[in-house]
Parts: C-alpha cells; sequence; structure tokens
C-alpha cells in the first residue's frame, strides 16, 4: 500500500471520482463555461468594434478638418472650425467589464468655443439596448455566477439524507465533518474554473498585465469564497432543501437586487445635484449675452481669470475674434460653480456607492472589476476631466496667437495640442 | 367543476398554512408596493420639474431685448422631455436617455442629461421599478409557491389516492392552475393601484386596462411552466431548482446574451460618426450665413429677375434672410435624412432585440410594456422628431422675420458701429412666434400597433404553454 495513501487521501480521491460522476456538476461546468466563452467573446468583440471606431473617427475628422482648413484665414477662424476628437479607449481589461460604455459618453468632437455646451453631449449607444446591459464577465461574475453556485451546492446534504446515503456516509468515512467542506469546495473549484479559464485566457491574448489578471481572479475567488461560505451554512440548516434553496435564492435577491435599488435611491436622495439644465442656460445666457453688453465688461472678467492678455490691444477694423473667445470664455466661467458641483456631486454618489456595495457583494464585485478595467464612473468622470484639461490647452495654445494678432501660418496647425486618449 | 374548485381550495389553504408560501409572498408585496410608491414619487417629481423647466425656458426666450433675428437662432430655446403618466408603472427608457435638447440654428444636438449618467452606480439590476419587479421577481414569486403542487402530492404518495378516487389528471392540474390565477391576481393588486392613480393623472383607462391584461398574460405562462415541470419530475427540490435555473436563465442570462447578438450583428455607428459623413453633403447646401456663397447663386438671380431689379439693395426683401431661409431649409433636409437613417438603424437594432423575445418569455413583456407606457424608444424618436420640427419651425420664423423686417441695407451695415448695430434690429414681440410647447403623451393606437409584435410572441408563448400543460396532464399517473 502507498504510504500517502492515508484515509484522507482516499476520502478525496472518491470524493472526485464521485463529483466526476455526478451529471448536474457536468451540466453547469458546461454551462458556465459555455456563459464565461460567450461574455469575453463579445466583449472581445466590442472593444475591438471600440477601437476600430475611433481609429476611423480620428482619420475622418482630421480629413474634414484638412478639407475645411482651405478656408480658414485668421487664427480666429481656424480655432473657430477646427474640430478635435477626444476619446477614451478601452483599457486592455475592457473586455472582461465593459461598465458605463454604453451610458456614458467617451467621445466627443471638440472645438475652441466654450467647453460647457460642448461636454454634456451623448453620443452613445441605441438605449433600448443599454437598458439591458450587455452580457460581460463582471455581470456573469457577479449577478449569474452566484445564482449557479446556489443550484450547486443547495441540496449537498439534503440529498443524500434524502436519498438515504447520508447515514452510510458518515458511518464509512473517517472525518464526516470534513465531508461536507470537501465536496463544497470541489463543486465550487470546478466551476470556478470553467468561470476564469476563458477570461485568463481572453487576457492573454489582449496582453493583459498579470497583476490585472491575477487582482481580477482574486476578486472573483474572494466572491465564490463568499457565496459557497454562505451556501454551506444555509444548506447544513436541517431544512427540507426547498426552504434551503428558496432562503439561499432569497439572499441573492437582497445582496444583488434589493440592496443596490435602495441604495441608489437613498444615494441619489442624500446628494443632490445642480440640473444639467440649469448649467446649460446659465451658460448660454452668459455667452449671449456678450453681444449685448459693453465689450469692456466682458473683458474685464476674463482679463481678472486671466491678467496675462491684460495689455491686449483690439484691432478695430476687423470682427474681434480675441473678444468672441473671452466670452466663450466668460461663459464658461459663470457655469463652473455648478459644473463642479455637478462633478463633484456624481464623484460623492459614486464614493458612497462604492462604501455601500461592501454590504452588497454581487455590486462589490461588478464594481471592483469595472475600477480594474478603468470603465466605471470614476474613469468617466476621469475621461471628462482630462477633455476639460485638453481644452484649456487648445485655449493655451490659440490664446498667444490671438491676443498677440500673430499672422496666420498654416504650418503652426501641426503644433495644436493633440487628445492623448491613451 | 366542483373538484377543480375543491383542489383549487385545498391548494390556497395549503399555502395560507405554508410559511415558505406567506412569507415570500409578504416579501414579494412589500417590494412591489415600496418600489411603486418610490417610482411614481419619483416620475411625478420629474415630471414636475421638467415642465417647470420648459416654462422657464419659453420665459427666458420671450424677455429677450429686440435683436438682430440671427442672433436669436443662435441664441436657441430648450426642450424637455416630459415622461408619460404611465411611466410611474414601467419608466422604461426614461432614466437612460437625455432629457433635454438644446435647439438652435444649422444644427441638431443630441439630447443631453439622462438621469443614468449622474446616478449612483451599483450596477446590475439596481433600477427596480414596478414594471421590473413584475417581470422578474413575480416569476420567482409564483415558482415559489407553484413547485410542489403536483410534485408535492407525488413525493407524499397522494397522487395514487387522488386518482384513484376518480380525480382526472386534468382535474388536477386545472384545479392547481385555478389556484395559482386567483394568486397572479392577487399579487397584481399593486399594478391595479398604481395604473389607476396613473389615469387619474392622464393615462389612457385603455393603456392601463391592456397593461394589467399583457401582465396577466405574462405570469399565467411563467405559473403553466411551473406546473409543468412540477409535474414532470419527480424530486420537488428538483423542480425548484429546474425552475430557479429558467428564471434567471430567462431573466438574467438571455436579454443580455441577446443585447451581445445584436449589437455584434447590427453594429450602429455613432451620432459624431454621423456628422462627419454628412459634412461632404452640408459643403453642397452652401452656408447660410454667405450670401456670395455659389450655392445659392441661382437664387439670387431668380429673384433679382422677378422683382426686376439691378442690385441687392433693390430688393423688396433682405437677400441675406432669403438666403438663411433656403440655406437651412436645404440643410435641415441633409439633417433629417441623416437622423432619420440613425433612427432606422436603432429601430432595426431594437427589432433584432424583440425577436429574441421567442427565446425568453421576459424580452417580449419587456417590449410591450414600454410600447403600451410610452417609454420606448418610438417615443424617445417622437421627441427627438418634435424637438426637430420644433427647431426647425422657429428658426425659419425668425429667418423669415429677418427676410421681412430688417432691411438689407441696415442689415449688412450692422457691424459698422453701434447705432448701425441697433438698427440691425427687430422688434422682441417676434420672440413670441416660438410658441409653447409640451410633450404630450404618444396615441394610443400607435402604441398599441408597436407592442403588437411583441405580444403576439407572448400570446404563442402562452398558446405553447397551454399545450404543454395539456400534454403533461394527461401523462400524470402515480
Amino acid at each position: 500500500m502507498n504510504p500517502l495513501e492515508t484515509p484522507f487521501i482516499k476520502t478525496i480521491r472518491r470524493e472526485i471520482a464521485f463529483t466526476a460522476r455526478d451529471h448536474t456538476v457536468w451540466f453547469w461546468m458546461i454551462i458556465v463555461t459555455c456563459l464565461s466563452v460567450l461574455s469575453v467573446a463579445f466583449g472581445q468583440a466590442e472593444i475591438k468594434h471600440q477601437h476600430v471606431q475611433i481609429q476611423s473617427l480620428v482619420q475622418a475628422n482630421e480629413a474634414s478638418n484638412t478639407l475645411e482648413s482651405s478656408k480658414w484665414n485668421d487664427w480666429g477662424s481656424a480655432a473657430f472650425y477646427h474640430y478635435h476628437m477626444t476619446y477614451d479607449a478601452p483599457s486592455d481589461f475592457a473586455f472582461a467589464a465593459l461598465g458605463q460604455r454604453d451610458n456614458q459618453p467617451w467621445k466627443h468632437r471638440i472645438r475652441m468655443l466654450a467647453l460647457e455646451g460642448q461636454i454634456y453631449e451623448r453620443d452613445v449607444s441605441n438605449p433600448s439596448i443599454t437598458i439591458i446591459g450587455r452580457f460581460d464577465f463582471s455581470f456573469l461574475a457577479a449577478f449569474v455566477f452566484p445564482l449557479i453556485l446556489i443550484m450547486l451546492l443547495y441540496d449537498l446534504r439534503a440529498s443524500e439524507i434524502k436519498a438515504g446515503r447520508y447515514h452510510l456516509l458518515v458511518s464509512s468515512v473517517s472525518h464526516i465533518a470534513s465531508l461536507w467542506p470537501l465536496r463544497t469546495i470541489l463543486r465550487t473549484t470546478a466551476v470556478l474554473l470553467c468561470l476564469l479559464v476563458p477570461m485568463i485566457f481572453a487576457g492573454a491574448i489582449n496582453g493583459t498585465s498579470l497583476s490585472t489578471l491575477l487582482q481580477a481572479s482574486i476578486m472573483v475567488l474572494l466572491f465564490t469564497l463568499f457565496w459557497s461560505v454562505v451556501c454551506y451554512i444555509v444548506s447544513a440548516w436541517r431544512q427540507s432543501s426547498a426552504i434551503i434553496l428558496t432562503t439561499l435564492v432569497g439572499l441573492w435577491v437582497v445582496t444583488a437586487v434589493v440592496l443596490p435599488a435602495g441604495a441608489k435611491v437613498a444615494i441619489d436622495k442624500a446628494v443632490p445635484l445642480p440640473s444639467g439644465a440649469d448649467i446649460l442656460l446659465h451658460q448660454r445666457e452668459t455667452v449671449n449675452d456678450a453681444w449685448d453688453i459693453p465689450k469692456e465688461i466682458t473683458m474685464n472678467n476674463f482679463l481678472q481669470r486671466h491678467p496675462k492678455w491684460a495689455n491686449y490691444q483690439p484691432k478695430p477694423p476687423s470682427f474681434d475674434w480675441p473678444w468672441y473667445y473671452a466670452f466663450q470664455q466668460v461663459g464658461d466661467q459663470a457655469t463652473e460653480n455648478l459644473s463642479t458641483a455637478y462633478r463633484n456631486g456624481r464623484l460623492q454618489r459614486d464614493r458612497i456607492a462604492g462604501w455601500v456595495s461592501l454590504i452588497a457583494p454581487s455590486s462589490l464585485l461588478e464594481r471592483s472589476l469595472q475600477s480594474l478595467a478603468n470603465t466605471g464612473t470614476a474613469a468617466s468622470i476621469d475621461y471628462e476631466d482630462r477633455v476639460r484639461i485638453y481644452h484649456s490647452k487648445l485655449r493655451e495654445f490659440y490664446y498667444p496667437k490671438l491676443f498677440r494678432h500673430e499672422p496666420y501660418d498654416k504650418t503652426h496647425l501641426n503644433k495644436v495640442p493633440r487628445f492623448n486618449g491613451r | 367543476m366542483k373538484e377543480i374548485v375543491y383542489i383549487a381550495v385545498g391548494e390556497l389553504r395549503y399555502w395560507l398554512r405554508s410559511h415558505l408560501a406567506l412569507g415570500g409572498s409578504l416579501v414579494f408585496l412589500m417590494l412591489i408596493s415600496i418600489t411603486s410608491i418610490l417610482t411614481t414619487g419619483h416620475i411625478n417629481a420629474e415630471n414636475n420639474a421638467r415642465v417647470q423647466q420648459q416654462k422657464n425656458a419659453e420665459d427666458t426666450f420671450l424677455t429677450q431685448p429686440d435683436r438682430h433675428p440671427h442672433r436669436m437662432v443662435h441664441y436657441g430655446h430648450y426642450v424637455f422631455r416630459s415622461p408619460p403618466p404611465l411611466a410611474t408603472f414601467d419608466p422604461g427608457l426614461d432614466a437612460i436617455t437625455g432629457q433635454s435638447i438644446f435647439l438652435e440654428g444649422h444644427r441638431q444636438n443630441t439630447a443631453m442629461f439622462a438621469e443614468s449618467g449622474a446616478s449612483a452606480d451599483l450596477g446590475g439590476l439596481s433600477w427596480l421599478s414596478p414594471a421590473l419587479v413584475y417581470q422578474i421577481f413575480a416569476p420567482l414569486i409564483i415558482i415559489l409557491l407553484g413547485h410542489g403542487a403536483i410534485a408535492r402530492e407525488r413525493e407524499a404518495a397522494l397522487l395514487t389516492p387522488i386518482l384513484s378516487l376518480g380525480v382526472s389528471g386534468y382535474s388536477l392540474v386545472l384545479g392547481k392552475a385555478l389556484a395559482l390565477l386567483i394568486f397572479i391576481i392577487i399579487i397584481m393588486i399593486p399594478l391595479m393601484v398604481t395604473c389607476t392613480i396613473a389615469v387619474f393623472k392622464g393615462a389612457d383607462p385603455i393603456a392601463a386596462g391592456l397593461l394589467f391584461c399583457v401582465y396577466l398574460l405574462y405570469l399565467i405562462v411563467w405559473g403553466i411552466m411551473t406546473l409543468c415541470v412540477s409535474s414532470i419530475l419527480h424530486k420537488r427540490s428538483t423542480v425548484l431548482a429546474v425552475l430557479s435555473s429558467c428564471w434567471f436563465i430567462f431573466n438574467l442570462a438571455l436579454p443580455s446574451l441577446a443585447v451581445n447578438f445584436v449589437t455584434y450583428t447590427t453594429p450602429l455607428s455613432g451620432k459624431i460618426e454621423t456628422d462627419l459623413t454628412l459634412l461632404a453633403d452640408l459643403h453642397k447646401v452652401g452656408d447660410g450665413h454667405n450670401i456670395n456663397d455659389p450655392a445659392f447663386g441661382q437664387l439670387r438671380e431668380q429673384l433679382l429677375k422677378k422683382y426686376n431689379a439691378q442690385s441687392l439693395a433693390d430688393l423688396p426683401v433682405n437677400f441675406r434672410g432669403i438666403v438663411a431661409i433656403e440655406g437651412e431649409r436645404k440643410l435641415t433636409n441633409v439633417l433629417n435624412s441623416y437622423a432619420a437613417r440613425r433612427m432606422a438603424g436603432e429601430t432595426q437594432q431594437s427589432q433584432q432585440l424583440a425577436n429574441y423575445g421567442w427565446l425568453t418569455p421576459t424580452l417580449a413583456i419587456t417590449f410591450i410594456s414600454r410600447s403600451i407606457a410610452g417609454t420606448d424608444l418610438a417615443n424617445y424618436h417622437r421627441f427627438q422628431k418634435e424637438a426637430e420640427a420644433l427647431r426647425f419651425s422657429f428658426v425659419q420664423k425668425l429667418n423669415h422675420a429677418h427676410a421681412e423686417q430688417l432691411s438689407y441695407s441696415d442689415d449688412i451695415q450692422r457691424n459698422k458701429d453701434e447705432a448701425s448695430g441697433l438698427k440691425a434690429r427687430i422688434n422682441a414681440s417676434n420672440w413670441k412666434s416660438l410658441g409653447s410647447y409640451h410633450f404630450k403623451k404618444s396615441i394610443l393606437s400607435d402604441r398599441v400597433k408597436s407592442a403588437f409584435y411583441s405580444f403576439n410572441i407572448l400570446l404563442t408563448w402562452f398558446f405553447e404553454m397551454c399545450i404543454m400543460l395539456f400534454l403533461c396532464a394527461r401523462g400524470i399517473n402515480s
């Protein structure tokens, strides 16, 4: 006899063989594998589509700028008609968690005019698609997978009792206490591997960094551990399998749906946001009023914030482009408070949602995977911030040319800052 | 007949004694009641806010001083999308579509500020609405109550005695079905209440009635499915496991997977992409600000000939205004054709998605429900079209005022000095032509028409289930 063949190892071997003979386990393993493959494959296809889209948009925008540029004859008109693509390219892990990318804009075509009028444009997907949401890996792992675990683990004990094998098992196994954990671990590991392997495989193809994949796997592992422990504890309860199953599904409903939904309502109530309409109306008033009020008022408002251009002298005969851009910026300044409040409010809501998700594991896992993939709310606000910074760089580029009346030189257009979409 | 009622009463009594059934129903009723109250309050508040914002936008437009008409074309206007009354039951796309559009000359803007963009994000199904609770959680509670209906009798070895008493398999199944139907009607009371309140707020009573009918049909489909599985499988816990698996595959997995398939097979180009492709067409239209654009050469000749004038200054109308009218008209035609194409693409995508209703009744009911409530894609498109019609109308009214009320000579000298600038203005009373706007609910017959396709799917599900139940009932033996 092999000296390593302790009774415990024997039990493990027997249990593996037992699990491998169980049709239910095979059934769910196949289902999980299929779902996981489908989720990452479609995620991958969508990411590829977005990359292609970005590339073609940048090219088309370039082409249209080149076409238009023949009409530009001064820096003012060049700045007015020159459009710039900004975009947030999907990260190398986005295939697993598409997050907010169907709901929040990740591409803009902006120009030197007041930014507030442009940044809230929403070029997003078809809403009847967005409302259902994609079946991506994060959704599978966070919302569907626990239910599959429940189906696998709810009647481990009860079924043995029903089948009349329970007492036989108890008498034949040396450590009965370790039998149920062992079965739970074996079944869980089997489906967990089916879930993770396609994701890791897709990650390898995408060149996702090892640490990202490792972090994602650990998150899913911990989440799975949580649910299998819950299933283990609840199924130890001496009740009929129907009651155990109902309790487990009930727990899923509460943690995956009711708590998040309730928290969402509460958070939105607790952190009020300025209405978007107010931002836009206010911005438009300021920009448009500039035409009716003396230019000095606008220029004073502008120069207070940008004293650099204080010694600017308007050229009387032509249309005064510097003044035009100054009032655009004053328009942005006027809504600065509202706009910052809108931004910070959203971040605040997101932060609280992050804390609340600590008691809603499904939300926690989905949010964590999204933040790994840079597709959450914070990432979308970060993109918005980068557009703002980029727009201010455009201003820095054009202002010297405008306020110092530099002669128009087409070749300088090559030096226009470009948006770095990563 | 008597035995059917007898069996139904017995089943109802059993549920009343079962902690599981009572507890589950209670939790469901609490969930649906709270969701209904919150959603109704929220949608009504949103509605009031948007009506108020619409009024503010109109007031600010009207109180603008005398101006050059083209200034007002660029000053622009806002429209707000008010949710229809039945949105209190099914808010549908309300939260994820933009609430307002900025209307200005020469451009069609996107709808901005969707509520979902600013909300706390907790993922998954955190947009609970009464409709969603009925679509997803009502089936779960039906499964919870109904799964044991026949399997329980079989497990307790009561099936043989019952059948030997002369009760047929049909009567047994029909009795259990009757009990489930009564239960379904009870859990639909919150739907009736929410919809009745919506009727008082202006919803069509027929639409509310239709919602009740389609949800009844949908839940009956689930009820029958439950009975079928309960009569086929032998172990009660297996019945529950199979039904729960069906539940999450139908409700969670399949609809999202369908989204994956549809977006992959019929991808859509976004607004920016369309904007870039339509630029070439816009060049042909000409720039409505530039009277020397060759695109308007023919128009100039025609006008000079018509009025027998030597120069533009001799025309009885302001040629700049005429060019603005013509430019806007042609430009709008181009924009509209592209917008129509984009909407057709979206409609096609959503139609494709509706096709997957053949695989899961949940998709069918979501489409029917949104259509009847008036919160579907067609409604959102209607908002965009109405906004565009309003944009075109007020811009052209201003352009007409430009052509008729402002002389050409005053117009071309507007930048000369301050006095000329003041002269090149028209009276603020012209702004009244904007009129007032309210985004109303769509006509009921249109909504019913767009619900028709998915309704057929749901009806097919119902008949299929009935046949299944018939077969199962025939096969019942101990």
